[in-house]
């Protein structure tokens, strides 16, 4: 069972269940922390294809209460390897690189596979 | 997979090809200048392989001279970090290829006219954060066309290639598309072309398929069929994607979907229409761009 968590902002990812219930329209992806990023509870999560790339990195953003003044920058990782362009849909993201169904991505505060 | 010295000669040949674009600021920001005469319009010839941001400077350059009293004017204060380009009231985007931007967005068009050279419009003001992401310097696009090829090697070879190289021959593959150096691009760029783990052909094909007014679709997709023991061809690919996404749409009830008759598009790469009989592994090899990816845009035939 899996909690739903809503912090009133009307662009949150709505969690669905971490099961296929929704018939594969969401993609599930589980978030990494990397190179001293502080750890989230919350590590499984689910989006719709059609989500961005950045649509994720500006929700973390809000959600880890980056410092905007600061504009800390949040990086995403595919195979501990590549940044995907801000534009990429996690759709494509998941077709290309899930492994036995999940999809994970590793973030950090500063480039750690630049 | 029978290639020859020829084949080697288009990559040379793709490499030098070239746009002519005609860069034109806008009306709202030409009113803005002080002086009496405003910017003419300036021209480049531009590699189709390039990116925008490896000419910002120029730009910046060229309209700065016509800008310098705004630089301290708060009320009529022009910020170069605002410096964006647009064709036909479409942003366009920074991280992609010029020749893509130049075949998706060009090609619909009605072809008793030309389209050369390219007019784009430059504005200075007004950034459309929602629709186009920053990529204002070299270094930003660098660090994307790296990612790009990692990810293409990933695709490829599970990055082992990428990874066993040394920082020095990343260095040299992105310094050498700056400039213009072919041979010293691929020097390094061969070895992405290899082959590994006693296959003749790459684990799966890095491409991009762009159609207006949809983000780009990237998929799996393996140039071999083992068990029929044959090459796969662009027609095959371009079935398999058109199909699988539109699956993609029927599961998240997308209101609309999308046409998989092939034959409704034109299928452009580099600016022109490969034969779709063409084996998929030959067009990664010679036809990609220089981030290793195939860039293929399919433009709607008209009615």
């Amino acid at each position: 069972m899996s909690t739903v968590e809503d912090d009133g902002d009307t662009n949150s990812i709505r969690f669905g269940p971490s099961n296929d219930s929704e018939g594969g329209s969401k993609v599930v992806f589980l978030l990494k922390a990397a190179g001293g990023a502080p750890i989230l509870k919350k590590k499984k999560w689910a989006l719709p294809r059609t989500k961005t790339i950045g649509h994720i990195v500006e929700f973390l953003k809000k959600y880890m209460h980056l410092d905007t003044q600061q504009q800390q920058q949040l990086f995403l990782y595919v195979n501990q390897a590549f940044s995907p362009a801000l534009d990429t849909t996690i759709g494509s993201v998941n077709d290309c690189f899930s492994s036995e169904g999940t999809l994970v991505l590793h973030y950090a505060l500063t480039e750690a596979w630049g | 997979m029978h290639t020859s010295l020829d084949d080697k000669e288009i990559t040379r040949e793709l490499w030098q090809s070239r746009l002519p674009i005609c860069f034109i600021l806008s009306d709202e920001d030409k009113s803005k200048i002080n002086r009496s005469e405003s910017p003419e319009p300036l021209y480049l010839m531009l590699a189709r392989q390039s990116y925008f941001p490896c000419i910002i400077e120029k730009l910046h350059r060229y309209y700065s001279t016509y800008f310098k009293e705004n630089l301290n004017d708060t009320t009529n204060y022009v910020n170069f970090a605002n410096l964006w380009l647009e064709y036909e009231s479409i942003p366009l985007k920074w991280h992609y290829p010029i020749g893509v931007l130049y075949d998706l967005y060009t090609s619909s068009l009605s072809s008793t006219s030309s389209y050369l050279p390219w007019q784009i419009t430059v504005h200075l003001s007004k950034f459309p954060e929602s629709e186009i992401i920053r990529f204002l310097d070299k270094e930003s696009i660098e660090a994307h066309y790296m990612s790009t090829v990692k990810e293409a090697d990933a695709l490829k070879h599970k990055g082992q290639i990428i990874g066993d190289m040394q920082k020095r021959d990343h260095k040299q593959l992105w310094n050498s598309l700056l400039q213009d150096k072919y041979d010293g691009f691929w020097n390094i760029n061969n070895k992405l072309m290899s082959y590994t783990e006693n296959l003749q052909y790459f684990r799966y094909i890095p491409f991009r398929i762009y159609i207006l007014d949809k983000p780009f679709i990237q998929k799996l997709f393996s140039p071999y069929d083992i068990d029929e023991e044959k090459w796969m061809t662009l027609n095959d690919l371009l079935h398999f994607v058109l199909n699988h996404e539109v699956q993609c749409e029927q599961l998240t009830n997308e209101k609309k979907i999308l046409n998989t008759n092939i034959n409704d598009y034109q299928v452009i790469i580099h600016g022109i229409q490969p034969s779709l009989q063409t084996p998929i592994q030959w067009l990664s090899e010679y036809f990609s761009y220089p981030d290793n990816f195939l860039h293929i845009c399919l433009i709607e035939k008209r009615s």
